[in-house]
């Protein structure tokens, strides 16, 4: 139990400073944030050779029960393929990686928003 | 508890795997964010898995920068699983082969020589075992995953310039039952309908198959399909619940190897109620049982009538119900349209065929085929196990163009295409892939020829072959792109160029062949094969002193390698070779398939059709130009398919039977194989991707919770896996998986103690040669408490 505390105090303070650094570096690369700068609690090697998933029920189980329910869950799109790994990661992802499969959407979604304004990330409904 | 057992993993101190397997990724390249920033985008395939998904690379400064999906595309529709995804981020590994390596000795290290001293020792070694040893004494094993262009160029040096059949390839691995299931059921190889009929389907019945990880894009096609009609049907028929079975209406769960009861118990149901479809029937089909003896509807029945579902559902092992097999039968025959798919867990069989023809046996039982939505689909497991190997002649017994090596006949139209005198190709047909590396064991070949493939992992028992490939009489060359633990076993390896470094046609899984052209340099020295064999080719001539070798190659002397030549390989073996034949591809020109971005679907007899997309589906009038061209009467459908000369689809009368060893006394479980999302086949490129290493480092063992209950595992605990022939020692998954009494094991890892092939069974299908991946039997044992593994590639 406490290490899930503390892990998630770690992680909310993590997604706090994500979004701060995502929105001042919008435009900046992928590589700028990560766990280098403190967005992941640190991790040995050992430990990066665990899936997010099997952390992430017990430390998020709302965003992985969301996750696993949605379309992504079902079709295995795991965390890794929006969110990068511990050397790239993203806590918030461009909205141009969701592109390498849904180009037609995000050519065709409006200039300027991101793809979870409509589309609730984790669920993946077609529209909020 | 489990808690406390992953923090003592996570806190052993570990030694830094990343650095031990040489993962030096630079920083901030997700693939996707640059994606926007790429100078051009390349169309092709992707290399990984056989669904064929339509891709784009982008390139930047003459580098791979990104993958991504094209939306319009009719195979994916714009979906990327992981792989696809992620593999351009091996292609500048520092690990890629870029020079020529040789050594005399197997123990000797590798020194980095010259291509023209390469391809000079492959020349004398090969050459020294034909004139010492005769021509059956060297061999070529390929890959589902070589470009069409390369498997016909390798095999047409083989059989028409060294005069031996001894080609086969890893497809014999996978997808050789499939192959005998469709020539002996339908007359004709490969599926009659495609990915379109997805969208159609009303009840899809998936046996044998784990899609949602091993064909994942397409699997997503049939997600979509059932979250957007809820009222579909899914059927999902494992020993182990998978993935896969997250969207079944219906689990049929049962013990490995008796699903042909299953199979039978459906057609008795389907007879008994009277859900058959006595047009289709009287129209299209006959019966035959044993060596192809003809027999009537009524000695069907009576066959099946033994097949009660209650019965069935004895011989499964009683987690099935009689209800269910009912149940199951009425969805299948009642439904708009029907599909089957599956993969490896009916091909891989010693009943391989068998199997296959059961599913067959269904379709033509019910009509559930040549409709819209209704199909028999096989699942292929590499990109080009069907255009290159299938279809262009890369096993022992086939020659290009679904021809037979027997057929008399047949070998003088392909030695007539290639000019060289008749009777230049062995009647016989060559070693398949058992007999071949049991050749090697037993000393009788002495060079082999290994392209893209890694067979000291990828065969079963492999223990038993590793010794062969080690003896220092056998020359082993290797063509790849990574170190594998083949490579570490052969005498020269060369490095070769990978997809979008080089150009060439893959065709999958619903007769779709694909162009990808080269987008990008390869490494240091590494060649395109067809440039390998030719230059190889032209030496062996000289040393053999044999005119006819340098003939196979002399329509390709002079082009340049990275288009020119492919694109001429290419035209020989369509316009020539596929002429007239079922997988007619004259009309898919380089051009053509340059215009038609999702590639052409077979038969393609002229390039005016071709540029429509081709057949959709296979013997329907008006779709396929060959059922009217071939037509003998007024019917819709025609099966003009080169293996019934009687232009019906036969139902075979197939009972029950054992897998080669079950579990007894001494060895108790079930032992079955199979792939996982993240990773391809035996890991040396996606396991070069830390995303895709990281998500699955490791092998483990899915033991059923009851299981693991009676011998005290625990989930992470050390556990040995043993059979007659090797043994494992692995970490546990406690798993509501596999049914009770059988274990599970992903065959990716590398590792010594993780390799599971040293512990399967090299039992095979005595039609199709097909080796019994699925199903052997052994025992587990806890060892120890969990331990920090390191992931390993060589």
């Amino acid at each position: 139990m406490k290490r899930k505390i503390i892990l998630s105090i770690l992680l909310t303070a993590s997604v706090a400073l994500a979004g701060c650094v995502a929105q001042q570096n919008a435009s900046s690369s992928a590589g700028d944030i990560g766990q280098q700068s403190g967005i992941h609690p640190e991790l040995t090697e050992q430990e990066q050779y665990i899936a997010c998933s099997d952390c992430h029920k017990t430390v998020t189980p709302e965003i992985y029960e969301e996750w696993y329910q949605s379309g992504h869950g079902i079709g295995m799109v795991k965390c890794y393929q929006c969110h990068g790994t511990y050397e790239d990661l993203q806590v918030v992802p461009e909205s141009s990686n969701c592109a390498v499969c849904h180009s037609g959407e995000f050519h065709r979604s409006p200039a300027g928003s991101q793809c979870w304004t409509c589309h609730p990330a984790h669920t993946f409904v077609m529209h909020k | 508890m489990s808690h406390s057992r992953r923090e003592f993993i996570k806190r052993t101190a570990a030694i830094s795997a990343a650095s031990y397997i040489g993962m030096n990724l630079p920083l901030g390249k997700m693939g996707v964010v640059e994606a926007a920033d790429a100078d051009s985008w390349h169309r092709g395939t992707c290399r990984l898995c056989g669904v064929g998904c339509r891709l784009e690379l982008g390139v930047k400064n003459g580098n791979p920068v990104a993958l991504r999906g094209v939306a319009e595309s009719r195979t994916n529709f714009g979906y990327v699983c992981m792989k696809g995804m992620k593999f351009w981020k091996f292609m500048q590994h520092k690990d890629r082969l870029t020079m020529p390596l040789y050594r005399a000795r197997k123990t000797d290290k590798f020194q980095e020589i010259s291509w023209d001293k390469a391809l000079d020792i492959a020349a004398d070694k090969f050459s020294e075992s034909v004139l010492k040893h005769g021509n059956d004494s060297v061999g070529y094993y390929g890959s589902g995953q070589s470009l069409t262009e390369e498997t016909y160029l390798f095999q047409k040096v083989f059989r028409g310039g060294l005069q031996t059949n001894n080609v086969e390839g890893n497809p014999r691995l996978c997808m050789a039952s499939a192959v005998g299931g469709y020539l002996t059921s339908f007359g004709a190889d490969e599926p009659i309908g495609g990915y379109s009929d997805i969208e159609q389907c009303h009840c899809f019945f998936i046996i044998g198959s784990n899609m949602a990880e091993a064909h994942p894009v397409v699997f997503r096609r049939v997600m979509r399909r059932k979250l957007d009609n809820p009222n579909i049907k899914i059927i999902n028929v494992d020993p182990r619940i998978s993935q896969t079975s997250r969207i079944a209406d219906l689990h049929i769960q049962f013990n490995p190897g008796t699903d042909l009861s299953l199979l039978n118990a459906m057609a008795h149901v389907i007879i008994e109620e009277k859900l058959y479809d006595e047009d289709f029937i009287k129209n299209y089909t006959t019966f035959r049982k044993g060596d192809k003896v003809q027999v009537d509807f009524e000695e069907y029945r009576k066959f099946v009538a033994d097949y009660t579902p209650e019965k069935a559902a004895r011989t499964m092992g009683g987690k099935t119900t009689a209800d269910d097999i009912r149940k199951t039968a009425r969805w299948f025959a009642t439904s708009k349209g029907t599909m089957s798919m599956w993969t490896m867990g009916i091909n891989q069989r010693k009943q391989g065929v068998w199997a296959n023809n059961l599913i067959h046996n269904l379709h033509i039982l019910t009509g559930q085929l040549l409709k819209p939505g209704a199909d028999s689909l096989s699942l292929t497991g590499q990109p080009n196990a069907c255009g290159g190997v299938r279809e262009g002649g890369g096993l022992c017994h086939i020659l290009p163009g679904h021809r037979l090596v027997v057929k008399e006949k047949l070998r003088n139209q392909v030695e007539e295409a290639w000019g060289i005198p008749k009777g230049r190709i062995p009647p016989k047909p060559g070693y398949h892939t058992m007999a071949m590396f049991t050749a090697i064991n037993e000393g009788k070949l002495k060079a082999l020829w290994v392209n893209c493939t890694s067979p000291v992992q990828s065969l079963p028992n492999c223990n038993l072959y590793n010794k062969g490939m080690a003896r220092e009489d056998v020359f082993i060359v290797c063509t790849d792109i990574f170190p594998t633990l083949t490579t570490e076993i052969a005498n020269l390896v060369l490095p070769t160029a990978f997809h979008f470094e080089k150009t060439g046609v893959y065709g999958c899984t619903e007769r779709r062949s694909q162009l990808t052209v080269k987008a990008v340099e390869a490494p240091g020295q590494a060649k395109p094969e067809v440039w390998i064999i030719r230059e190889w080719a032209m030496k062996l001539a000289e040393k053999l002193n044999d005119p006819v070798i340098a003939k196979c190659v002399e329509p390709f002397m002079g082009k340049e390698e990275d288009y020119e030549l492919p694109k001429a390989i290419w035209d020989e073996y369509t316009q020539k070779l596929t002429k007239g034949r079922d997988n007619d591809l004259r009309g898919a020109t380089y051009e053509v398939l340059e215009e038609m971005a999702d590639g052409v679907q077979w038969p393609a007899p002229t390039e005016s059709f071709a540029k429509t997309g081709g057949s959709v589906k296979k013997f329907v009038k008006g779709i396929d130009p060959m059922a009217t061209s071939e037509s003998q009467n007024d019917l819709p459908y025609q099966f003009y398919g080169p293996a019934h000369p009687d232009r019906t689809l036969w139902i075979w009368l197939r009972p029950q039977a054992d897998p080669e060893e079950i579990p007894d006394a001494e060895y108790p479980f079930y032992l079955s194989t199979g792939r996982i999302i993240d990773h391809w086949h035996t890991m040396s490129m996606t396991g070069r991707v830390p995303e895709l290493m990281r998500a699955n480092p490791y092998a483990f063992v899915e033991v059923n919770p009851g299981d693991a209950r009676k011998l005290g595992i625990k989930p992470g605990d050390m556990v040995e896996v043993k059979s007659r022939r090797g043994v494992n020692i692995l970490p546990a998954k406690v798993y509501e998986g596999p049914i009770e009494g059988m274990v599970f094991v992903y065959w990716h890892d590398q590792h010594p103690d993780r390799m599971i092939n040293k512990v399967t069974k090299d039992a095979y299908d005595p039609g199709s040669k097909e080796p019994e991946f699925k199903i052997c039997a052994c025992r587990i044992k806890r060892l120890s408490g969990p331990k920090p593994l390191r992931p390993f590639l060589v």
